[in-house]
């Protein structure tokens, strides 16, 4: 694949890689933006094996929960930093940082598993089928990693 | 639950403008693409190198062996040297010469095969 076809497949893909993996990194948008950087680079050397028998967007994303796994192996993963929560555009109101705040702080009391099928589905809008192809489990743990999550998050999240 | 369904789906993360982040994929690429040259590079020149050395040790092996079976040697006539000591060797071994020779060219018939099937 060349580099201007990958970079014309990747190029819609960027937003929804970035936000999946900034749910993941609990708000951290650098550490995000790295994890997605090397997520592009690990899809462009391994282009080769991509035989088409999934979406693009699919076999990246795979790529991207993957590249966050390692980094989680390598590094603890940084506590959620109150200040990137509020990183809110300027017209966004208080009450809307705050509860990114909480969404944030809640997602990272996740585990990783959890926290991957509740942002694919959720923040994605991801099927069950497409979730199970990246992260690699069958639908039925898909849906029990899902129901666990919610479980889990109505317990951090005050509604 | 539909508490929880609504503020997810309410509150989507989300992403800052970054402007610079496909100008980075690009740069990086270009560097991925730098190290594959570089990698691909160094892989010609060995595989160069090594039919090199594999026509060289064919050439050689056929020289001895011709050498060997072409003229052979009184061993009881050989002085000392180095030279009487390799044509002493070859001919006390002939019988077994052909058989690094047919390995080397089976080896350099496996390496041109499969630089030839990695190109095609």
């Amino acid at each position: 694949m060349t580099q201007e076809r990958f970079i014309s497949l990747v190029q819609p893909q960027q937003e929804p890689l970035r936000r999946f993996l900034l749910a993941l990194c609990s708000g951290n948008a650098a550490l995000a933006d790295d994890i997605a950087q090397d997520t592009l680079v690990r899809a462009y050397v391994a282009s080769g094996s991509f035989l088409g028998l999934s979406k693009f967007s699919t076999w990246l994303f795979r790529i991207a929960y993957n590249c966050y796994v390692d980094n989680c192996r390598k590094v603890r993963p940084e506590q959620v930093p109150v200040t990137e929560a509020l990183t809110i555009k300027a017209d966004e109101t208080s009450d809307a940082s705050f509860r990114y705040q909480q969404l944030y702080q809640a997602l990272d009391k996740l585990p990783q598993k959890e926290k991957a099928a509740i942002a694919l589905f959720y923040f994605e809008d991801r099927s069950i089928k497409e979730i199970s192809a990246i992260l690699d489990m069958p639908q039925g743990t898909v849906k029990y990693q899902l129901s666990m999550g919610r479980t889990h998050l109505k317990q951090y999240i005050q509604l | 639950m539909k508490e929880i369904d609504q503020f997810l789906k309410e509150n989507k993360p989300m992403v800052k403008d970054n402007p610079t982040f496909i100008l980075e994929t690009r740069r990086r690429l270009e560097s991925v693409e730098g190290i594959k040259t570089e990698v691909d590079r160094q892989r010609r020149s060995g595989r160069l190198a090594l039919i090199y050395a594999l026509v060289f040790g064919l050439a050689l092996g056929v020289f001895a062996t011709a050498l060997a079976f072409l003229y052979p040697v009184d061993p009881e006539s050989l002085g000392a040297g180095l030279w009487e000591s390799i044509r002493l060797f070859l001919h006390t071994w002939r019988q077994y010469l052909l058989f690094p020779v047919a390995i080397l060219a089976v080896t350099l018939g496996i390496v041109l095969m499969s630089g030839s099937r990695q190109s095609a």
